[in-house]
C-alpha cells in the first residue's frame, strides 16, 4: 500500500467538504462540482477515455457498473443476447461474481505454464461464443505481476468477435503515465482510488471504484434517480449518491495535483523499480514465480511458498511469522495458493524494503532448520507464530527455541518491537461455533464448554 | 551549489517516492541495471507504452495546494439542511474525529486478512455489529456494507436465494412507494440482470396473496417520515410466504419499537448519522441485519469471536468460504471493500454516548420536530405524517416562495414534486433553529414544551439496548480516548511498517 499523505487527508475534515447534504442544491456545490470535473479529467488524461462515472464506492461496484454499461450497450444494439463474460482463470474473484450480478454467463480462459492468458484458447472461446460474446474481463498487468505482451492481440481477439473489453484496474498502479487502458485496447476501465490514489484503506475501506469509458460506453453512465449524472442513455444507479463517497476524492485530487503528470509517471516507474529490487534480492532464497520476457517483474512479485509444505511448513506460518518480526504479510495465497504476493509501491524507501527482505530471508533460515531437522516440525517458531509478550513473559518457557529469537529474532525489531495482542487465532473453530456479537469473556467461555 | 533560489517550490514528488538518488543508485546495482528508465523499458513491452506525456495542471507543493483547494471548496455553501433523504447532520465528537477520522493508526490499516494484529479494529467492528443488532432487534449482523442502497439490493438478493419451497418460482419484489428514491433507482439496476421483477407501488393496494411474491421492501419511517407498526403486514406476508425487508433509520430506533420485534427477516440501513459527516454524499457505513437462519449467506463481512493458540477470545473475520475469493461466479456477492472506518466512528459513537446518551439525543430531536410541528399548526400549516420521529411533511400552498425565503435564511427543506416540503431534524438542531425555520413560515415564535414521544403506545420502543458494558463504560473522555487508543495500538498500520 503506498503513502496516504498528510496533506492529501487534511481536507477531508474541513466542514465545506464535511457538511453538503447529498442532495443540496447544484448552487450551493460548485465546489465540489468543480473538484469533480477537475479529478474526472484527469483520470480521463490517465486513462486515455472520454467518460468517467465516480459513482461505484468500490472495485467490485466498479465492475459491476462496467459490465452493466457494456449491457446497456449490446441491448441499445439489439445484440441483448451477448451474454458471455470471458475470464481468465487468474482473475480476482470479484470478476466472476460481479459478471453473475450483471446477468452474464461465465465461461473461464485457461492460463498456460506461465501464469498468461493461454491466447490460442482464448481465441477458441471467443470464437466458439462469437455470437454471444459480451466482453473478456481482464486485468492489466496480470494478476501474476507481468505485463502480457499479447494484450493487444487479446484485446482486437475480442473486438472481432462482437465483444468489449473491461479492464480490472486493480493493477493500474504499474500503468499510469507509462501506458493506459485505452492504450492497450480496452473500451472500460476502473480505478481503485484506494490502491492507486491513495485513498486510505481505512482498515478495510472506505474505498472508491470510478469507472472510466471510451464514447461506445459514455452514453450509458449511470444516472441518478436525485441528481442527474451520466450520459443520455444512462442506466440505473449503482449507488446511493450521485458521486459516490464524494468527501474522499479530495484525497485523490490532491494526490494528482501535487505530483503532476510527471510526478505520477515517476511513481509507476519507481513502483516497478521497488519491486524488481525486492524480486533480485528475494530471488537468491525463495523461487519467484512468473517474471516477464526480460525477467522482470511488473509492480508486485509472487513468492512461491509451496515447496515448504514437504517440511510441513504452510504460507499461512510464513504469514504469522512476519508479525513478530513487525511486518503485515502481503497478500497471502491470491492470485495462487501457497505463496505471497509483494507489492512494495513507490513510496517505499530502500531501508524499509531491506528490513522487509531481511525478515524473509531470516524466516527462510528457521525454515531450513525445520527442513534439515534442526528444529521440530509442530514444535518450532513459525508454527508458533505469533507470539505475544505474555507468551514470551510467561514464567513457564518450554519451548525448543529460545525467547530472543521468538520475540527480536534480527537487531532492528528491537528498536521498536510491535506485540501481536492474541496468538495465532483458530479460524474453523470460529466458524463452527459462530459468534458476532460481543460477549463478557464469562459468557464465552461457558458457552465453550 | 548555491541555495539561493527565489523560485524554489518543495516537490511532494520527493516525499512521495521514497527512494532518492543515492538509494536508486545502490539498488541499481542489485537489480544489474544503468537506470530506472532501463528497467521500465525491459519491462512493459514497447509496443504499448505511450507516445505522449501525461497532459496535467504542473505540479503543486503541499503548501500551494492547500491554500490553492480551500479557494476552490470555499465556493461550497454550507447551509444548514433539514433536507433528510437518509442523510442528517451530526456532530462528530471531538474525541473520535480527531483519534479516529484524521488518526492515520487507523485510518492506514489493511482490511483484517491477518487477524492477529487487527484485534482493535474487529472489536470495534464486533461493537458496531452488536450496535446493529441490538437497535434493529435482529440476531446477525455484517459489518458492514457501501451505503443502504446497495444494502437494499443485496437483501433483495439474499431473499431470492433463500425463496421458501412453494415460492422457487416467485420473481416479483414488492417495494413499497415511500421508499427513498435512491434506493428504488438501485434495486431496479440490481434486479433486472438476474431476473427479479420489480414492481413498485401503494404497499396498501398490494395484493400479498399474488404467487410470484418472493419478497417485500418497505421502509420505516418511510420516504415522507411516517413511521408505522408493520408487525400485522409481516405476519400476512409470512403467512404466504413472502419475506419482509426493512429499510430503517438508526437514531430512530432509539424510540421506535424494533422491525426485529416487527418480524422483519432483514433490516438495512445507514448509519451516518452516528457521528459520520454527511460529505455530499459519503463514504458512510450501510448496515445489514437479518436472522439466524440466514447467516451463511450474509454479504459482505462479518467478525466474529474465536479462541487463539493459548486459549483466549480472539477476533477473525468469520465465514470466510461465502466471499467471493473462494466461491467465484457462486459468491453471496461481490462485495469486497466494506467501510471500516465509518464502522469504527459509527461504534464508537454509540460507546460515547451509551444507551442513556443515545435516548437523550434522540429525545431531543423528537422533541424539537414535535416543537415544529406545533408551532407551525399555530401557523395553519398542516403536517400531514400521522406518526413521525425526526421528519415532518407539510402541505403548503406555494412551495417556491417558502424556497425563496428559506434559502434566503440560509436553509435547505426537501422538496417534493407536489407542493409539499420535507423537514428532517436532527442532532445539531436547536430551539434557536426551530425559530429560523419558523420565521420562514411567518414570525411565529417556537412555543410548547414537548414531554413525551408522540407516538401511539404500540410503537415505542420498551426493550432494552446497548446493553454489554462496553457502551454503558467509555463516556468521560479520558475513558474514551484510552479506549480508542487501546484498540489503536493492536493494531498493525502502515504507521509501523510497510503492508
Amino acid at each position: 500500500m503506498k503513502l496516504n499523505a498528510t496533506t492529501e487527508m487534511i481536507p477531508v475534515t474541513w466542514p465545506e467538504l464535511g457538511q453538503i447534504h447529498t442532495f443540496a442544491p447544484a448552487d450551493q456545490t460548485q465546489g465540489y462540482l468543480e473538484m469533480i470535473t477537475n479529478l474526472e479529467n484527469w483520470l480521463k488524461e490517465i486513462t486515455g477515455f472520454t467518460g468517467v462515472s465516480l459513482q461505484p464506492n468500490s472495485g467490485a461496484q466498479g465492475e459491476y457498473a462496467g459490465l452493466m454499461t457494456i449491457r446497456a450497450y449490446h441491448e441499445s444494439r439489439n445484440d441483448g443476447h451477448r451474454t458471455v463474460s470471458l475470464i481468465p482463470a487468474s482473475a480476482h474473484g470479484t470478476n466472476p461474481a460481479s459478471a453473475v450480478m450483471a446477468g452474464m454467463e461465465v465461461v473461464v480462459v485457461k492460463s498456460d505454464a506461465e501464469g498468461k492468458i493461454d491466447v490460442a484458447d482464448l481465441k477458441a472461446k471467443a470464437a466458439q461464443y462469437k455470437d454471444k460474446l459480451s466482453c473478456l474481463m481482464v486485468t492489466y498487468p496480470s494478476t501474476h505481476g507481468v505485463f502480457e505482451e499479447s494484450i493487444i492481440e487479446i484485446c482486437e481477439t475480442i473486438h472481432a468477435n462482437g465483444g468489449l473489453v473491461y479492464m480490472d484496474g486493480a493493477n493500474m498502479n504499474a500503468q499510469v503515465g507509462l501506458t493506459s487502458p485505452a492504450n492497450i485496447g480496452a473500451d472500460v476501465c476502473h480505478l481503485n482510488l484506494h490502491k492507486t490514489f491513495c485513498i486510505p484503506h481505512g482498515g478495510g475501506g472506505p474505498g472508491m471504484g470510478p469507472i472510466c469509458v471510451n464514447d461506445k460506453l459514455k452514453p450509458f453512465l449511470p444516472g441518478h434517480a436525485v441528481v442527474k449524472t451520466g450520459g443520455d442513455k444512462a442506466i440505473n444507479a449503482i449507488s446511493a449518491a450521485p458521486y459516490g463517497s464524494a468527501s474522499i476524492l479530495i484525497i485523490s485530487y490532491a494526490y494528482i495535483a501535487m505530483m503532476g503528470g510527471e510526478g505520477l509517471t515517476n511513481a509507476t516507474k519507481m513502483a516497478i523499480f521497488n519491486a524488481n529490487y525486492i524480486k533480485e534480492r528475494l530471488a537468491q532464497h525463495f523461487k519467484i514465480l512468473y517474471t516477464g520476457a526480460n525477467g522482470r517483474c511488473a509492480h508486485e512479485m509472487i513468492v512461491d511458498c509451496r515447496d515448504f509444505k514437504k517440511a510441513g511448513i504452510e504460507v499461512e506460518d510464513i504469514a504469522k511469522r512476519l508479525m513478530d518480526y513487525g511486518f503485515h504479510a502481503p497478500t497471502v495465497s491470491f492470485p495462487v495458493a501457497g505463496t505471497l504476493m509483494i507489492e512494495p509501491t513507490e513510496s517505499e524507501p530502500k531501508a524499509e524494503m531491506d528490513r522487509f527482505i531481511e525478515a524473509l530471508i531470516e524466516i527462510r533460515n528457521e525454515i531450513r532448520e525445520v527442513e534439515e531437522g534442526k528444529a521440530d516440525k509442530e514444535n518450532n517458531v513459525l508454527k508458533h507464530a505469533p507470539h505475544t509478550a505474555a507468551v514470551i513473559t510467561a514464567d513457564e518457557w518450554t519451548r525448543p527455541y529460545s525467547r530472543q529469537k521468538a520475540a527480536y529474532p534480527l537487531a532492528f525489531v528491537k528498536d521498536a518491537k510491535f506485540w501481536p495482542s492474541v496468538s495465532r487465532v483458530d479460524n474453523a473453530y470460529g466458524d463452527r461455533n459462530l459468534v458476532c456479537s460481543c460477549l463478557p469473556l464469562d459468557e464465552y467461555e461457558k458457552a465453550e464448554a | 551549489m548555491s541555495y539561493i533560489n527565489p523560485s524554489y517550490s518543495e516537490k511532494f514528488e520527493s516525499r512521495h517516492n521514497a527512494p532518492d538518488q543515492k538509494q536508486i543508485e545502490e539498488m541499481l546495482k542489485v537489480v544489474k541495471a544503468k537506470s530506472v528508465d532501463e528497467v521500465i523499458d525491459q519491462t512493459i513491452p514497447a509496443g504499448i507504452r505511450l507516445k505522449k506525456k501525461l497532459n496535467l495542471p504542473a505540479a503543486q507543493s503541499e503548501y500551494e495546494f492547500l491554500n490553492s483547494f480551500k479557494k476552490l471548496i470555499s465556493k461550497n455553501k454550507i447551509y444548514k439542511s433539514y433536507i433528510g433523504t437518509g442523510y442528517y447532520n451530526c456532530i462528530t465528537p471531538g474525541v473520535i474525529l480527531r483519534n479516529i477520522l484524521e488518526n492515520p493508526g487507523w485510518y492506514t490499516a489493511y482490511t483484517p486478512y491477518q487477524a492477529e494484529i487487527a484485534q482493535g479494529r474487529m472489536e470495534a467492528l464486533i461493537n458496531y455489529q452488536t450496535m446493529v443488532i441490538d437497535l434493529t432487534g435482529m440476531q446477525i449482523a455484517n459489518a458492514s456494507l457501501l451505503d443502504e442502497a446497495t444494502a437494499a439490493a443485496e437483501a433483495m438478493h439474499l431473499l431470492y436465494a433463500s425463496r421458501k419451497a412453494n415460492k422457487k418460482n416467485a420473481n416479483t419484489l414488492f417495494v413499497d412507494e415511500n421508499t427513498f428514491p435512491q434506493v428504488i433507482d438501485l434495486l431496479k439496476t440490481r434486479s433486472e440482470p438476474i431476473g427479479v421483477k420489480l414492481q413498485v407501488g401503494n404497499l396498501d393496494k398490494l395484493d400479498i396473496t399474488n404467487l410470484d411474491l418472493f419478497a417485500v421492501y418497505l421502509q420505516n419511517p418511510d420516504n415522507n417520515g411516517a413511521v408505522k407498526d408493520y408487525t400485522t403486514f409481516i405476519e400476512s406476508a409470512h403467512e404466504k410466504e413472502v419475506f419482509v425487508v426493512m429499510g430503517v433509520d438508526l437514531m430512530s430506533l432509539v424510540q421506535i419499537k424494533s422491525p426485529g420485534e416487527m418480524g422483519a427477516d432483514v433490516v438495512v440501513g445507514n448509519s451516518q448519522r452516528f457521528g459520520v459527516p454527511m460529505g455530499f454524499g459519503g463514504p458512510h457505513a450501510a448496515f445489514f441485519a437479518t436472522k439466524d437462519e440466514f447467516k451463511r449467506q450474509i454479504p459482505g463481512r462479518i467478525i466474529g469471536v474465536s479462541i487463539d493458540a493459548s486459549g483466549n477470545p480472539g477476533y477473525r473475520m468469520a465465514l470466510q468460504t461465502r466471499e467471493q475469493h473462494i466461491r467465484r461466479e457462486k459468491a453471496t456477492s461481490n462485495i469486497c471493500t466494506a467501510q471500516v472506518l465509518l464502522s469504527v466512528m459509527a461504534s464508537m459513537y454509540a460507546v460515547y454516548h451509551g444507551p442513556e446518551g443515545l435516548k437523550k439525543i434522540a429525545g431531543r430531536i423528537h422533541g424539537l420536530a414535535q416543537l415544529l410541528e406545533n408551532s407551525l399548526a399555530k401557523l395553519g400549516v398542516k403536517q400531514v405524517n400521522a406518526h413521525y420521529f425526526d421528519t415532518l411533511k407539510l402541505a403548503v400552498a406555494d412551495k417556491n416562495s417558502i424556497k425563496q425565503k428559506a434559502e434566503a435564511a440560509g436553509i435547505n427543506f426537501r422538496y417534493f414534486n407536489d407542493n409539499h416540503i420535507g423537514i428532517s431534524i436532527d442532532e445539531t438542531t436547536s430551539v434557536a433553529d426551530i425559530n429560523t425555520i419558523l420565521s420562514v413560515f411567518g414570525s411565529a415564535t417556537a412555543d410548547g414544551k414537548p414531554e413525551t414521544v408522540k407516538l401511539p403506545g404500540s410503537l415505542i420502543r420498551t426493550s432494552p439496548f446497548l446493553t454489554h458494558p462496553v457502551f454503558s463504560t467509555h463516556h468521560s473522555e479520558h475513558e474514551m480516548l484510552r479506549y480508542i487508543k487501546k484498540l489503536e495500538n493492536k493494531d498493525l498500520s502502515m504507521v509501523h511498517s510497510m503492508i
